[in-house]
């Protein structure tokens, strides 16, 4: 037994001294190998793992219609007499003018055949949904607090298409609330639309802060 | 933790309720159920288990036939202030799921925040706290009358009654429209106060002189319950009935109530 | 170069590293932490357009005008209607969970056929084309034999229109059998034909009374319109009005009553008399009303009540206390305003017509009748004419054989239908056997007297349809069911609120498009009628029951869609010259047409007393729905665990009457009637008078589903139907029974 014990041990010897050499550089590459590869699956592969992609029902040309209406946004996202916000139009407003097919757009004509014929709601998938706990109003934001869409909804009325709508795999958010940049940075106040970023201007409205627990403003304006 | 208020300035919504009036039919109980999403199981006969913001309890005076009394008394949840928003719950959450807002003087529950650890049912001296003990389950096609302006709740959580704030939230998103500061006191009412056939319930601004609460608090009848306590609650109850009274503070047999 | 065990550890510390500096770890945790609150299985309900619509409750009589809140297509919320002249924006918790009957697992989807044993609960499918084929068929079969006469129709419908399409069907079919479901409001009317000589409905001005005498009515348990009632108990309880409540159980009733009259139960007419003996002795009455308006009062009605009803007397037999029998017989006479009112609890069961007669005199003493603050006579509301129905020969010869209920015979003139004592019919046979029974918006299994039996005479009928919404215990029992619309589907008109004294109709709308295989009852009956063919199909001019409606109500349905209800604001009863059109054309203390019998006797009730040592009482309660509607599953849920817990019904009894019987708070007991016996569990309270234990109505149902079936004991089980004398309605207040420990 303690022969081969003997025996054993300074083969391994020999063994670290051959390779000892060049150890220090191959081990450093791979941690280099790790590194890198772990950076590409957390920066580039997770994100597209992370989210599914989906398509509109129906392709939709803001900057064409914005052109037709007369009230800007308002034409179609309107607030109703009780001072809710009425969100994407419903087929009754699109009827209006898409009661038969207006022009030469394979869409429109996708459009009107599939839902305004059969009278289905289109299921439009919808870039801004916050999740069921939390309550906004638009009225606060747009009518008392002058804000434009543009804050919060970028330049969505600039858009000539719809562009392709992500999911979060794990939550079923949109991938708009966290933002289009997987390490949650911003450049713009509507790149984001997590509780932080609406704490952002909220604290700032010190007449408004009522929170004991939080000296912020109370939960209840926000949730529901 | 300080909060530098001036505290006239603020709301502080409360209720008045009139035991005299109330005749223990319940409608203010459903009225919740069903503005609240309140889930129900198919037995519902453990009350310890039975979700219900809003309750009716049945108090009694002891006495023997035909001396016996009876009185019922709804009991949402107090929303209390204690002393400078410190109310029971607020003060033992660990997640700050329940929170006092200073600017309402409501007591809100946020389920998403809420890990269920349950030190706020223990801490709530009127039991107006419940926790889900299982997943809220409607019969197939039921959850069609499930009102969006209140999110369902989940297993594991504790809710309780919020005043119906969602209404607050809807009359103010009106107001916001029109371009008002302020909402009148007929566009918030409670779901309970709205649908209780007796008008027993009386909703509105304790701080504002022109609601109808402001004064029906002063009545001689009024009590809170388990003043003693310190815990500084928003609702009101009147009784002519002098047992009754003693019976809402708890005042042992004996025992000289604070009035006297 | 060699790959040692150190590389791969350093691979790891690399990933590791790189991991940590990638959004991957920080991301995943907020993105789990959110996955925990948004389980898929929670539901997420769908925001859009808030609306409303209003119409009206027809979950009970009482008639309250509705609005139903609704996002988009989905109705959410049922509040009162404002505006409207019974509730004014109150409402009851039943009215509150109409939405669950709607929504609700209880509906039934689609036409029904049975294929299993009678109630085993096995159905298959059919259209409606099929369904009405299939009915019409059978009745066809029994009109060819030759007797129409056995085909018979209980409705409980709270539509006019309804119940005279029913009416009118039954008519040109050729069946005298037309039955409808009778409440305490029936008695009234009765009390109304004898008293005063009219047809009419009685209107109680209660938000101008001025003292209430309530002979164990549950003015706040849900009587006539509860909401309306507990509006004005809220005006009494601001100017004083008192309220008397006699009751020998601490209903809630008597609970809020400024005076609570402990009773023995079934005494309440001799109270009543005992009252108006004082008056009379005292001189309280208004003496005008008495000589100029009444007749027979000195010469019968004053001796009757001087002979025989001395309070001394009186306290013996109900075990009130005469010095109490006195000053509330001052108290009340003095009174601006009183008003006396009868019809125990919600009225569900009619009443012996001693208490309405007795009661009604003593608002007859008093003046209290087509008064301010009274009770009104409010006549029918005229109906637009339909052609007559011209039978053919069957027809005729069928519809003047003798109604199986006895209803309009010598023994029971006053009174249009019968329903309790239609099942001994059944079970008798004769004078003729029921060859097929159709059941509208009622559930006789459960709703009638003695069940069991009712149960079992519905069985021996070969052919039962049914067009309930629901699964009840009735409609368990059918053959085929061809299922209604729930009333927030439907369009229909309604009849006034129970009690209400002004004349008043009500439109029920549809909130929403209805969303199952179901058709409004009147359509069924005009297609079933046109299956039929002949004179029976002529009798039904009408393309559908809308077109019908429209007919009907003419110029006033665009009002009514609008508004939801027409009110005779200005409604004024008859004068007392002009209100009276009996044989004397006075009002009649003692109605002629009772002069030989004993109109103020008590109704006892049924059983042995040696045998069965106490007295069990019905009581009804806001939180139970004892008619045809069973509780949703809100209305179950507010139900003390002091009246149901888990399965078992709990016995209301006071402390001595336990001690009698050796029991304990929770024990389980049997209790046994003459009629049947059930477990129970105890419930020990000191609001209920000794010798005398007390259930709820409206529980113990078998069918619906499984929020309501199996839950306590259905009382009807344990009780039989009195007919009452003078009216042959179920009379039955009570019945004698016995606990031992089980």
């Amino acid at each position: 037994m303690s022969t081969f014990n003997h025996a054993d041990s300074s083969v391994s010897d020999t063994e670290e001294t051959q390779s000892g050499e060049g150890s220090g550089g191959v081990v450093f590459l791979f941690f280099l190998i790790g590194l890198a590869a772990s950076l590409i699956v957390g920066w580039v592969v997770f994100p597209k793992l992370l989210y599914s992609q989906k398509h509109q029902p129906v392709d939709f040309n803001h900057v064409l219609h914005n052109e037709l209406v007369s009230e800007g946004c308002e034409s179609c996202h309107f607030f109703r007499e009780d001072g809710t916000f009425s969100g994407a139009p419903k087929l009754a407003q699109c009827i209006e003018c898409h009661e038969d097919v207006q022009g030469e757009s394979e869409e429109e004509r996708k459009f009107v055949e599939e839902y305004v014929k059969k009278e289905i709601e289109v299921p439009w998938l919808i870039y801004a949904r916050q999740p069921d706990c939390v309550f906004f109003s638009h009225a606060a934001h747009v009518k008392t607090g002058k804000m434009d869409c543009v804050t919060c909804h970028g330049e969505m009325g600039e858009s000539t298409t719809l562009r392709v709508y992500e999911s979060n795999r794990i939550t079923g958010y949109s991938r708009d609330i966290w933002g289009h940049n997987i390490a949650g940075f911003k450049r713009n106040t509507w790149d984001r639309m997590k509780m932080d970023d609406c704490a952002e201007c909220h604290q700032q409205k010190k007449e408004m802060l009522g929170s004991v627990q939080t000296q912020k403003e109370g939960c209840f304006v926000c949730h529901k | 933790m300080k909060n530098e208020h001036d505290h006239t300035s603020t709301k502080k919504f409360g209720m008045v309720i009139n035991l005299d009036l109330c005749t223990g039919c319940g409608s203010c109980m459903v009225a919740c159920m069903s503005e609240n999403n309140v889930p129900f199981k198919e037995d519902e006969s453990d009350k310890l288990r039975s979700i219900t913001w809003m309750k009716v309890y049945k108090l009694t005076n002891k006495r023997p036939f035909p001396e016996t009394d009876i009185c019922y008394l709804p009991r949402p949840c107090q929303h209390c202030e204690g002393h400078d928003g410190h109310s029971p719950c607020v003060s033992v959450c660990p997640a700050t799921a329940t929170d006092y807002d200073m600017n309402t003087g409501i007591v809100s529950q946020i389920y998403t925040r809420c890990f269920g650890c349950r030190y706020c049912m223990g801490a709530c001296p009127y039991h107006a706290r419940y926790f889900n003990w299982f997943d809220p389950v409607w019969p197939e096609g039921m959850e069609k009358y499930l009102n969006p302006n209140v999110s369902p709740r989940m297993r594991g959580i504790v809710e309780k009654c919020s005043f119906c704030y969602h209404r607050y939230q809807a009359a103010k998103d009106k107001a916001h429209l029109e371009g008002r500061k302020e909402i009148e006191e007929g566009e918030y009412q409670t779901a309970c106060t709205q649908a209780c056939p007796a008008g027993a319930i009386t909703f509105g601004d304790l701080n504002n002189p022109d609601h109808a609460v402001y004064s029906l608090k002063k009545d001689p009848h009024a009590f809170r319950l388990l003043e003693k306590l310190g815990t500084n609650p928003k609702v009101y109850y009147v009784s002519s009935k002098e047992w009754v009274r003693k019976a809402g503070d708890n005042y042992l047999e004996n025992e000289r109530p604070a009035w006297k | 170069m060699k790959i040692d065990r150190r590389c791969f550890l350093s691979l790891g510390v690399g990933a590791g590293a790189g991991i940590a500096l990638s959004p991957l770890p920080w991301k995943i945790t907020d993105d789990l932490s959110i996955w925990t609150q948004n389980w898929s299985w929670t539901p997420v309900p769908a925001t859009g357009e808030f609306t409303t619509v209003n119409t009206i409750c027809t979950l009970c009589p009482g008639g309250c005008g509705i609005s139903v809140k609704k996002v988009d297509n989905r109705a959410i919320k049922i509040e009162g209607m404002t505006d409207h002249p019974v509730n004014g924006g109150g409402i009851c918790s039943l009215g509150l969970s109409g939405l669950q009957l709607l929504y609700g697992p209880t509906r039934i989807k689609t036409p029904l056929k049975r294929t299993g044993e009678r109630g085993s609960g096995q159905w298959t499918a059919l259209s409606w084309d099929q369904a009405i084929a299939e009915v019409a068929e059978k009745l066809n079969a029994i009109r060819t034999s030759g007797s129409p006469q056995s085909v018979a129709c209980i409705s409980g419908a709270t539509s006019p229109t309804v119940s005279r399409l029913i009416d009118r069907f039954m008519a040109a079919y050729g069946s005298p059998n037309s039955l409808s479901v009778p409440t305490f409001i029936d008695s009234y009317r009765a009390a109304l034909q004898l008293m005063h000589g009219v047809a009419a409905n009685p209107g109680f001005d209660l938000e101008h009374a001025g003292y209430i005498l309530s002979f164990g009515s549950g003015l706040l348990d849900g009587w006539g319109s509860p909401v309306r009632t507990f509006k004005a108990n809220s005006g009494w309880k601001k100017s004083k009005v008192k309220l008397v409540q006699i009751e020998p159980r601490l209903s809630r009733t008597a609970a809020k009553a400024d005076v609570w009259i402990t009773i023995n139960p079934g005494t309440e007419s001799d109270l009543a008399m005992g009252i108006a003996h004082v008056i009379i002795k005292e001189s309280l009455f208004k003496a005008d009303f008495v000589q100029n308006y009444a007749s027979n009062f000195n010469e019968q009605f004053r001796k009757l009540i001087l002979d025989n009803f001395s309070p001394e007397t009186v306290s013996k037999t109900t075990g009130v206390d005469s010095a109490s029998i006195i000053m509330i017989a001052r108290e009340f006479a003095k009174a601006k305003n009183p008003l006396a009112v009868c019809g125990r609890g919600q009225g569900n069961i009619p009443g012996g017509m001693n208490e309405f007669l007795a009661v009604h005199a003593l608002n007859a003493l008093v003046g209290a009748i087509n008064r301010e603050g009274g009770i009104w006579a409010v006549a029918d509301m005229p109906v637009s004419d339909w052609p007559a129905v011209q039978q053919d020969s069957t027809a005729t010869t069928g519809s003047r054989r003798p109604r199986l209920d006895n209803a309009g015979t010598q023994a029971f003139p006053v009174a249009m239908s019968l329903l309790n004592q239609f099942s001994s019919a059944l079970i008798s046979g004769k004078p003729y056997p029921v060859q097929a029974l159709l059941m509208v918006e009622s559930n006789p299994v459960f709703t009638l007297a003695d069940s069991e039996s009712t149960r079992n005479a519905l069985n021996k009928i070969p052919f039962i349809v049914s067009f309930s919404s629901f699964m009840d215990d009735s409609a368990a029992l059918s053959d085929l069911i061809l299922p209604n619309h729930v009333y927030l589907e439907r369009m229909e008109d309604v009849a006034s609120a129970a009690g209400f004294n002004r004349p008043l109709i009500g439109l029920c709308q549809p909130v929403v498009t209805p969303g199952l295989d179901t058709r409004h009852v009147g359509d069924a009956v005009i297609l079933l009628a046109q299956a039929l063919g002949g004179a029976i199909a002529d009798a039904f001019p009408w393309d559908s029951f809308e077109n019908c409606l429209e007919e009907t109500l003419g110029d006033q349905l665009e009002t009514l869609k609008e508004k939801s209800f027409v009110v005779d604001e200005g409604f004024q009863p008859d004068s007392w010259a002009t209100a009276f059109h009996t044989p004397s054309q006075k009002f009649e203390f003692i109605p002629t047409a009772l002069a030989s019998k004993k109109p103020f006797a008590p109704i006892n009730p049924e059983g042995d007393a040696s045998a069965f040592p106490v007295i069990l009482l019905p009581y009804d309660t806001m939180r139970i729905s004892s008619g045809f509607i069973g509780n949703p599953p809100f209305l179950t849920k507010t139900i003390e665990d002091t009246v149901l817990k888990g399965t078992h019904s709990l016995i209301e009894i006071n402390p001595k009457t336990a001690q009698t019987f050796g029991l304990k708070e929770g024990n389980m007991a049997m209790l046994q009637t003459p009629k049947g016996q059930a477990p129970v569990q105890v419930h020990i309270d000191d609001g209920i008078m000794p010798g005398v234990i007390a259930l709820p109505r409206g529980l113990g149902h078998v069918a619906y589903d499984s929020y309501l079936a199996g839950k306590g004991v259905n009382i009807n089980r344990l009780i039989g139907s009195v007919p009452d004398p003078v009216s042959g309605l179920d009379a039955a207040w009570g019945i004698r029974a016995k606990l031992s420990k089980a």
